[in-house]
């Protein structure tokens, strides 16, 4: 199961169509670290990642 | 006030930990807000929850996990992980580096050139008779000695 980051937004999604989150089209597979932010409002680390929606992210995308 | 918690795990199932401790708390309603699995520490996850409580409810039950760290982190501490380097950026023309993945493993090699848009690094491999200048992933590097770099 190959899991895709968004290039724009970092959002990891097992399908690399459209980004649920910023609407780009673009998903590389090559990502590491991971982050997944539960409650967006509430997570220091979410803010400072400039996170807004739920989910699972990547911290670097190359 | 959000405090950061370590949790030890095993080697390299510390993006299933994540995603299974995230799925328990949803279910659960535990005052937990993120969970954060820097590529830089293997073996540990840092966990973003209200109180020790919260954290010690969200590992109940969850595999692969070996233990809690005692006592909390900074968020200072924890903040390099968030804005990290590419691997790229890191390495300057005239380290030495030995290959760690791909066709050229365990060969050791000089770097020529640094791509840091692509993420790529020209090496030439020590050990060839004839230098030929092989591209590739700055992350199948690993580096030996930080030979050639100026002195600050």
């Amino acid at each position: 199961m190959v899991e895709y980051a968004c290039k724009k937004c970092r959002y990891i999604t097992e399908e690399p169509t459209i980004c649920k989150v910023c609407g780009s089209r673009e998903f590389t597979k090559e990502w590491h670290g991971y982050v997944v932010v539960i409650d967006p409002e509430k997570s220091e680390i979410a803010k400072k990642l400039g996170i807004k929606y739920a989910g699972k992210y990547a911290l670097i995308v190359s | 006030m959000t405090k950061y918690f370590v949790v030890k795990t095993t080697a390299n199932q510390e993006k299933i930990v994540a995603s299974l401790m995230a799925a328990g708390v949803k279910k659960r309603r535990i005052n937990l807000y993120s969970i954060l699995s820097p590529k830089e520490i293997k073996g540990y996850i840092i966990v973003e929850a209200e109180s020790n409580e919260d954290i010690v409810n969200a590992i109940r039950g969850v595999p692969h996990i070996k233990g809690l760290v005692k006592g909390d982190v900074s968020f200072t501490e924890i903040e390099h992980f968030l804005k990290p380097k590419k691997a790229a950026e890191q390495i300057r023309e005239g380290f030495k580096v030995e290959i760690i993945s791909g066709p050229f493993k365990g060969e050791l090699a000089v770097v020529k050139r640094v791509d840091e848009s692509k993420n790529e690094i020209t090496v030439e491999l020590l050990e060839a008779v004839v230098p030929i200048p092989v591209t590739v992933k700055a992350d199948n590097v690993r580096i030996l000695e930080k030979t050639g770099e100026e002195e600050v």
